[in-house]
């Protein structure tokens, strides 16, 4: 069997198996359940094996036993380490979930994972949220009215647009930027800033609010939150479709090609 | 029953059908749609384009099968960008054994194509790294903060059928600490780019090419400064893919408008990719894309029009 052939089996049988699951749109049937369980076994056998290549083989069994030094392959000598042969009780007692006499067992591997976890999160939380809450605090009012929008950096030389080829005047344009807030930037930040503490007030849960300014804010909030879930909706959407789409573009782009070809 | 109530009971399997005979028939018609990518995927291309060739890329691939319609799109464009600027690569996965494997069909499938070209061909060992998989991203980020020799102890690299210690190839050679990478890019459909920004972000520039899904989460980071930058979902494969064909502020034939504009960056040219393929899975399919978002919105109007015009005739009846 050569290449090609080879290619129009490989993708033939992967057309079979899109069909066959996606045949759950018309109907639940045997066909469908069948790839399902290919699929289902093929990723777990994959992964079990990917796991203990990639990394246990390494990563654990090389540094615990060592490797004698390989002049074929190039491959040098490893001393082991018997102390990584501790690691197997611990992970092991994790399956003792499944007995019920010691599954108090399996709680020792889950109580050291969440230990190292909950240990990193004080800093996490503060890398994750410091540099959005800094990015949030924006000026809302202008402090030049010279002109209404940002100056350009840019400037059409012999038709082509350029940055300003004055390094002393590139040099004076964004010093003016860095130092003034312009009305059109200041309406965007006033609409950012709007939009981020009313959307946040929504989440007061604490006090009843009350009067027309703080109930109006909390609407505004709402819509606004409502607004954002429409466009990751959205966006899930599109995704969505792109995984349709690529599937019909491997039947009629991949293997219908192919095979008008005779596998070449 | 009239028009108005068989309208409102047509079986979802005749949607699936006229979906699929739509999307089928859309892609034989691929077309160049002028596009304004995302202020996010500009960046990401002025950043991509803006790398120095001697610092090495680390590729978090976490992406599989599961979601090949916009990552292996967003991986593809990564490939054939960092390979026309021969800037060297590692590539690893933090979230799914089957990633690796995804991404090693990719590359090989560029280099045949690059092959078939006559553009250089990039080598495993020398010109980029396969480090496989690593359990646990919070785990394996944190190490590679910490000590990014350490983290990668006992990977192997095979070059020319022989086994070397992968910071003794040309690739990772002068690596020491994770600083010394020019940039880290995360390719995800999962929040496994969050894990990478919370530890990584202060030490090395980070970007993601994420889906649809993952992107609206992602984009606060963006906004903040902690991603450079970011490619969401199809259209984004699509923007890199038109900013690679035609660069961001790069007037054709040097009159007239530019075809992507954009005033970030000192609105400074950026160079489109003059070798190889440019156009390719992402023009492909965002117009079928378009053929299917109409076909979605005709029929949630058509849905609506019925219960309404239904409706009506009801109260007339009653």
């Amino acid at each position: 069997m050569n290449e090609n052939q080879y290619l129009l089996i490989k993708i033939t049988v992967g057309v079979i198996a899109t069909i066959g699951l996606y045949s759950v749109l018309y109907r639940e049937t045997k066909v469908y359940r069948f790839f399902e369980h290919i699929f289902l076994g093929l990723a777990a056998g994959y992964t079990l094996v990917a796991t203990w290549k990639d990394t246990l083989f390494n990563d654990w069994f090389v540094r615990m036993f060592g490797r004698a030094a390989d002049a074929a392959t190039g491959q040098e000598a490893q001393v082991g380490y018997w102390i990584y042969a501790a690691l197997l009780p611990i992970g092991l007692m994790g399956y003792m979930v499944f007995n019920r006499k010691h599954n108090w067992m399996s709680k020792i591997p889950l109580g050291i994972i969440l230990g190292l976890w909950s240990g990193q999160q004080i800093q996490i939380w503060w890398d994750t949220w410091g540099p959005q809450i800094y990015a949030t605090m924006k000026p809302v009012i202008p402090t030049t009215f010279d002109s209404l929008t940002r100056p350009s950096t840019l400037e059409v030389v012999d038709g082509r647009l350029v940055p300003i080829p004055d390094a002393a005047r590139l040099a004076e344009v964004n010093n003016l930027i860095a130092q003034n807030v312009y009305a059109s930037q200041a309406l965007s930040n006033l609409v950012f800033v709007l939009t981020f503490v009313s959307a946040f007030s929504y989440f007061i849960f604490s006090f009843d609010l009350k009067g027309r300014f703080l109930t109006g804010i909390n609407t505004f909030g709402r819509w606004m939150l409502m607004i954002g879930f429409g466009a990751i909706f959205g966006s899930t959407v599109m995704a969505r479709f792109a995984l349709v789409i690529d599937r019909m573009s491997y039947i009629v782009n991949e293997w219908l090609q192919v095979l008008l070809r005779g596998g070449a | 029953m009239n028009f108005w109530e068989k309208a409102q009971k047509v079986d979802r399997r005749v949607l699936y059908a006229i979906l699929i005979f739509f999307v089928c028939g859309g892609l034989f018609f691929p077309a160049t749609i002028p596009v304004d990518p995302d202020p996010s995927s500009k960046s990401f291309y002025s950043e991509i384009k803006k790398l120095n060739p001697e610092k090495v890329v680390l590729i978090q691939s976490d992406w599989t099968n599961s979601t090949r319609g916009e990552s292996m799109g967003h991986f593809e464009n990564l490939m054939r960008l960092l390979m026309s600027q021969n800037i060297k690569f590692v590539f690893y996965s933090a979230a799914d054994p089957v990633a690796p494997q995804v991404a090693r069909t990719v590359i090989t499938r560029i280099n045949k194509e690059r092959e078939g070209q006559g553009l250089r061909v990039y080598k495993a060992g020398v010109d980029y790294l396969d480090l496989g998989y690593f359990p646990n991203a919070e785990a394996t980020n944190t190490n590679m903060g910490n000590n990014l020799r350490e983290a990668w102890k006992g990977r192997k690299a095979r070059v020319d059928g022989r086994e070397v210690d992968i910071f003794a190839t040309p690739v990772l050679g002068n690596v020491k600490k994770i600083e010394d990478a020019g940039m880290m890019i995360v390719v995800t459909a999962s929040a496994s780019i969050d894990v990478a920004i919370q530890r990584l972000a202060k030490r090395v520039p980070i970007m993601g090419l994420v889906t649809g899904v993952v992107g609206p989460g992602v984009l606060p980071f963006y906004q903040s400064g902690q991603l450079k930058g970011v490619a969401i979902g199809l259209k984004g494969v699509y923007d890199v893919e038109y900013m690679m064909a035609n660069g961001i502020n790069v007037k054709p034939g040097g009159e007239g408008k530019a075809k992507v504009e954009w005033d970030g960056n000192n609105g400074a040219e950026v160079p489109p990719v003059t070798e190889g393929k440019t156009l390719a899975r992402g023009q492909q399919y965002y117009g079928t894309l378009h053929v299917a978002l109409v076909l979605l919105i005709l029929a949630v109007v058509m849905g609506n029009v019925s219960m309404f015009m239904a409706r009506r005739r009801q109260g007339e009846e009653a």
